[in-house]
């Protein structure tokens, strides 16, 4: 692990892939965290299987490398486990929309405290290009030789109305904003949820059509519903914070200021505990 | 038969108030210094069904509830046809003259009592508590003592009902079944509490469960208690999200607990092989219910056996153990949430809806609790998988100005994927050293129960112990228990003089699991394997006859 946030291991994603672009923002984005008073060593990530997921090992971060589709657990109860944590969890978009689009829908709903940075490539690039809960109608891929039967799920649509406190879009060929975004997303308390456009140049090369369509968006929307307006435009790809509200974090809500971690307890202290439920019956 | 117990069944319409009923009856006898056994027989359903508590009560120790009780109060008609062949010689029962025709038994208009006050629907299920007082000879102060203490509220209308079905019911069998105070009140707990507890007071910092069936009162006791215990509680979407919480508290440094039955456990297991790989300590409690798949949500039976020892893809040290009583449940809590963290390993406490639902006197050692302390990380570079002699690496939590990587890929020594065959055999070779180093430690504790010394040799484990050991109670019969507490690592070492014998293996599952596991594992042959799979626990009495029979 190195000050630059690097490691040694080997870099194996494909030339000219996106995920060097979302490595590179994260690594800005401590810095600027650094800066602002969040020490590196609070940040942990958390990853689920795939593409995007090799990020764990490029990062000299702490944190935990998880299945495929349950990341977004792991990530909540590490800070479950301990609230002081910022918890920056990268997903694919199979692992968020599709194996965990439950735990997904719920950390929204339940507003935990987390960031949740979906690489969103619209397809199984790891797994040779099967088609994703992101990819297009008619998409081609080893599963689907015919073309994808189904309907693509809009995620900014799902987490908005789960009830994700800080939805935001971001593309990999905006690397600075994308940083940006993922600062905004740590500091702010309760479910952040960002969905980076990530072309896979292997499977689903589509940079040129959003070097079109993606705009950067000045400012997040004032209410919910002009939110998800933005969310559901697809002629132009607004990139930004489209939504963010205040609304109690469930660490918050669950237990206030108490830290598991901090909060344990000597053995005498909780013996006197179990002591006095054993006589409360 | 040394018939010495008193048991009292009470059974009507779930809503009734026949829990309550069952365990008023319970701390009335607990109160009077008597051990207790209360089984609670409730159908999956909120409302109507047949539900029944029996409670049997002795002046010694006692480890089951009695089928055939001296005192049944059937709140209807059903309960009555349920529970007329279960009255015991010399026992009596006493229903509800509204709900049926004039039959055998101790007839009492307990709905048209109930009407002069108001909700009688709610208020019939109190007939059991004075019915119960007058069959005992409390005088009605002391009845309305146990109304007051019991049901707490609605005290002016309680008494004066509880009061008429008294005098009723009194001017019949008043004073029929004197029983003697014992030597101390000790409290009650259900296994499902002791579980808790004995979590907790091992250090437990989170719980997290889906409702499963017969381990959610785990939940609902946690979650009532949880500020003064000074743990936190919290229910999420599945059972996948429960485990893959836990562990990621676990990785946070917090003692964290999950709890279900089998249907949650076969969804945790993606989960738990990762906590294999990831070495991150979790205790699970398992709490066993009729299979397969959904079966009967809220009856007992031991058929997860192999599933506990054999859960999770790949191989990685797991340890297994069961509790054979309420008091070795909070024992055993604590002594896996401990080793779960000394070695890193997931530890399941298997058990079983009898032993989670039941509730019996108990006392608990808490000064004995096994209290969770991991080994941690002193100082200099970490390698969160540094392979080390006994295969335990040590333990570091972020926030670090060390990089601390827990990973679900096989991984070098600091965390990293890798893919290379000398890290990959490195890391199996240091799991597999954990293996070894579990087993050893486990040598040293308490693995296996003996009762006895004499007479036919028996084997029993989980809650089964307790209904082989009251039923040699009941039958005179002199024998020698032997009940592994430990079934992963099994404890092959202190079960070597056994080998070759024959002896009688006591069971709640139909393909004889646990009969197989002691073939397999320490040789030994079951010359009689004695098995009940209805969804009901053994009765004493009935087992003793199979006992007899097989011996």
């Amino acid at each position: 692990m190195t000050d630059d946030l690097g490691t040694y291991a080997e870099n194996t994603w494909c030339p000219g892939c996106g995920n060097f672009a979302i490595l590179n923002a994260v690594k800005s984005a401590v810095g600027s965290l650094e800066a602002k008073g969040v020490g590196r060593e609070r940040i942990v990530m958390t990853a689920g299987i795939g593409c995007h997921a090799k990020i764990f090992d490029y990062l000299g971060l702490s944190g935990f490398y998880s299945l495929h589709g349950r990341s977004m657990a792991t990530a909540q109860g590490l800070k479950l486990g301990n609230p002081d944590l910022k918890v920056l969890g990268f997903c694919g978009d199979g692992d968020a929309f599709g194996e965990g689009l439950a735990h997904m829908m719920y950390a929204a709903k339940r507003n935990s405290d987390i960031t949740i940075v979906v690489h969103d490539n619209g397809v199984y690039a790891l797994t040779t290009g099967q088609r994703g809960p992101t990819s297009a109608r008619g998409y081609k891929g080893p599963s689907t030789p015919r073309g994808n039967t189904e309907d693509p799920f809009n995620p900014l649509v799902l987490m908005l109305e789960a009830g994700a406190t800080f939805v935001a879009r971001g593309y990999v060929g905006m690397v600075k904003e994308l940083a940006d975004l993922m600062v905004a997303a740590v500091e702010h308390e309760g479910f952040s949820f960002i969905q980076v456009l990530q072309p896979s140049v292997t499977f689903s090369n589509r940079y040129a059509e959003y070097n079109e369509t993606v705009v950067p968006l000045e400012q997040p929307a004032a209410s919910f519903d002009e939110a998800l307006a933005l969310a559901r435009k697809t002629e132009t790809l607004p990139a930004g914070i489209l939504y963010r509200i205040e609304k109690p974090s469930n660490e918050r809500a669950l237990y206030g200021d108490w830290n598991p971690v901090a909060n344990h307890p000597t053995r005498d202290e909780r013996l006197a505990k179990v002591k006095a439920a054993v006589g409360r019956g | 038969m040394s018939r010495d117990a008193f048991t009292y069944i009470v059974g009507g319409k779930a809503g009734e108030g026949v829990k309550k009923a069952g365990s008023t009856a319970a701390n009335l006898f607990a109160a009077m210094g008597r051990h207790v056994f209360q089984m609670d027989d409730y159908p999956s359903l909120i409302r109507g069904g047949h539900n029944f508590v029996a409670v049997s009560t002795a002046t010694r120790e006692i480890t089951s509830h009695y089928m055939k009780a001296d005192l049944v109060v059937a709140l209807d008609k059903r309960s009555y046809d349920a529970h007329r062949e279960d009255v015991a010689k010399g026992g009596v029962v006493v229903y509800n003259s509204d709900a049926q025709e004039e039959t055998e038994g101790v007839g009492i208009p307990m709905t048209a009592v109930a009407k002069e006050y108001p909700r009688p629907e709610l208020r019939v299920g109190v007939s059991g508590a004075a019915a119960l007082s007058a069959a005992i000879g409390l005088d009605k102060d002391e009845m309305a003592d146990l109304i007051t203490k019991e049901y707490k509220r609605d005290l002016e209308n309680n008494i004066p009902f509880a009061t008429a079905i008294y005098e009723a019911v009194a001017e019949k069998i008043g004073g029929r079944f004197p029983l003697e105070k014992g030597d101390r009140e000790r409290p009650m707990f259900t296994g499902n509490t002791a579980i808790a507890l004995g979590a907790v007071a091992a250090g437990l910092d989170v719980y997290l469960a889906y409702p499963m069936t017969p381990a959610t009162t785990i939940l609902h006791y946690l979650a009532k208690n949880e500020r003064e215990l000074g743990i936190v509680t919290m229910q999420p979407e599945s059972e996948i999200a429960a485990a893959n919480m836990a562990i990621g508290a676990a990785a946070a440094g917090a003692r964290a607990m999950v709890g279900t039955s089998g249907g949650g456990l076969a969804l945790m297991e993606e989960a738990l092989s990762l906590a294999g790989m990831a070495e991150v300590p979790l205790l699970v409690v398992l709490s066993s219910r009729p299979g397969p798949s959904t079966g009967v949500p809220t009856y007992t039976e031991q058929a997860d056996l192999k599933m506990a020892l054999g859960q999770g893809h790949g191989e990685f040290p797991q340890i297994v153990a069961s509790p054979g009583t309420v008091g070795e449940a909070f024992d055993l809590a604590a002594e896996l949430m401990s080793l779960a963290w000394t070695f890193q390993v997931q530890t399941i406490l298997l058990t079983e809806k009898h032993l989670s639902e039941s509730r019996m006197t108990v006392e608990f050692d808490v000064d004995g609790a096994a209290w969770a302390e991991p080994r941690m990380h002193d100082g200099g570079p970490y390698k969160r998988y540094a392979d080390t002699a006994d295969g335990v690496s040590p333990l570091l939590f972020p926030p670090s100005s060390e990089t601390v990587k827990f990973t679900s890929y096989e991984h070098d020594e600091l965390g990293i994927t890798t893919e290379e065959a000398a890290d990959i055999t490195l890391m199996h070779d240091k799991r597999n050293r954990k293996f070894a180093t579990v087993e050893e430690h486990v040598r040293g504790l308490r693995t296996v129960n003996r009762f006895g010394s004499s007479g036919p040799l028996i084997f029993a484990y989980g809650s089964t112990t307790m209904s082989v050991l009251e039923a040699l109670r009941v039958g005179g019969i002199e024998a020698t228990v032997v009940q592994p507490v430990y079934l992963d690592p099994f404890p092959v070492w202190e079960l070597e003089e056994y080998r070759d014998m024959s002896p009688i293996v006591i069971e709640q599952s139909a393909a004889g699991q646990f009969a197989r596991l002691l073939a397999e594992k320490a040789r030994i042959d079951a010359a009689t394997v004695i098995k009940r799979y209805d969804g009901r626990a053994f009765e004493p009495e009935e087992l003793a006859e199979e006992i007899r029979r097989a011996a």
